[in-house]
């Protein structure tokens, strides 16, 4: 069965995922993007590292999450894999309060 | 008063959609450089995307004016037919300021233009009239009257509420215009292909059609973002098939000349014709996967009745 961990970061605000975000996991990855916004961190980081794909709903719950923060604040997205930052192009090109980080 | 291009009809509809016939360089700058000249003069946004050859001759015979133009080349920004309106078209007109009327010349159908994606690209003709009724735009689509065939310019006059005959200049209204039926009349079977890896999924495996296609596409030579576009496609097919389809399907993928074909067959029926042909509003909720399938695909193919719907797409290797 598809899965999806989603736990918190050492050191920094934020959750690490692992393993995908499609159908079976959309509750999941929303919950922990509800997480997110409810925070109210300027910076909030979402290590994707170990997700080995997201579709394009999952890359629209982050973009909807991202429209939902307040000013001066931002999701970091660290090493997405690379159909997620090819979808928010796409769609949200102009998205200010999502960053996608490579490394 | 206005060039053929721009004369309304007897209709109250502000969009209008003439279909231009030309058998020559000389009859196609005749229509299209005027209709193109008026607009600027008049402040009108003005787009044109043609194959690159018409580009090249039509940025010429504008000269400077050229650069108040959007130019594409349909060839490469049209290439799936299906991807013309949302990607083309509507992302031009909506990007405009309301108030001014929006030209474009769009050229999707030219000879050389496969069998396979003729029908696709009749049904994009046809569906132009849907997505743009009530808009203040003109789509001017020039045809090849010497080089395509029969059937193609009998199609035109189908999809065109008006066409320009080739050498005259008024638009008249065309007696043939029935947009439903062309549409109908193209959603033709896509025939069973019994040679190709085959994978019956439901929603508890959908990451495993997607592992299926992927590991299909990388055996039949797919690499890079490619193999990522094939893996996106199918994922978003077959969870589309989960939903709306009858709660599976079958996935296929096999090679077909330069391409990868997947394809997904479900039990659902499609009733919204300009689904994954609509811009994707920034707050709207889901409903993007098929509009994502017709952005990277080269081609998009789809057939829905009553025993279901077969949706393929083409991915270059």
């Amino acid at each position: 069965m598809p899965y999806l961990t989603v736990r918190p970061l050492e050191g920094c605000r934020g959750v690490r995922a692992a393993g995908e975000i499609g159908l079976a996991t959309h509750m999941i990855w929303e919950r922990a993007l509800e997480q997110a916004v409810r925070e109210g961190e300027a910076v909030y980081y979402l290590e994707l590292s170990e997700v080995t794909f997201v579709d394009v709903a999952g890359a629209g719950a982050l973009a909807a999450a991202a429209g939902r923060l307040g000013d001066g604040r931002r999701l970091v997205v660290r090493r997405p894999p690379p159909t997620l930052r090819r979808v928010l192009e796409t769609f949200w090109p102009d998205l200010s309060t999502i960053e996608v980080s490579v490394s | 008063m206005s060039t053929a291009a721009g004369t309304v009809g007897a209709t109250t509809d502000p969009f209008l959609h003439p279909a231009l016939f030309y058998r020559d360089e000389r009859e196609y700058l005749d229509g299209t450089v005027p209709f193109v000249r008026e607009g600027l003069a008049a402040g009108e946004p003005v787009a044109v995307a043609v194959p690159g050859d018409r580009l090249r001759m039509l940025r010429d015979a504008l000269g400077a004016d050229a650069e108040s133009v959007r130019l594409l080349d349909m060839r490469e920004a049209g290439r799936n037919p299906g991807r013309i309106i949302p990607g083309v078209l509507r992302a031009f007109a909506d990007a405009q300021p309301a108030g001014r009327r929006v030209r474009i010349i769009g050229e999707p159908v030219w000879a050389g233009r496969s069998s396979t994606e003729y029908p696709a690209c009749v049904q994009h003709e046809a569906l132009i009239n849907a997505a743009f009724r009530g808009r203040t735009v003109t789509i001017l689509c020039p045809y090849d009257a010497v080089r395509l065939p029969g059937h193609v310019l009998e199609d035109a006059h189908a999809t065109h509420p008006t066409v320009i005959p080739a050498g005259s200049r008024p638009a008249r209204d065309s007696e043939a215009y029935a947009p439903d039926a062309a549409v109908a009349r193209y959603n033709e079977p896509l025939p069973l292909v019994t040679d190709a890896m085959t994978f019956p999924f439901a929603a508890d495996s959908l990451p495993d059609a997607r592992h299926a296609a992927s590991d299909e596409g990388r055996r039949l030579g797919l690499t890079g973002v490619t193999l990522q576009d094939l893996a996106l496609a199918t994922a978003e097919l077959t969870t589309n098939s989960v939903l709306h389809g009858g709660g599976g399907g079958v996935l296929r993928v096999w090679a077909e000349d330069g391409h990868v074909l997947c394809e997904v067959r479900d039990g659902g029926r499609m009733t919204d014709p300009l689904a994954g042909r609509r811009p994707a509003g920034r707050d709207q909720r889901g409903g993007r996967g098929l509009l994502m399938v017709n952005l990277i695909a080269d081609l998009v193919r789809v057939h829905t009745g009553d025993r279901g719907t077969t949706i393929r797409c083409w991915f270059p290797r």
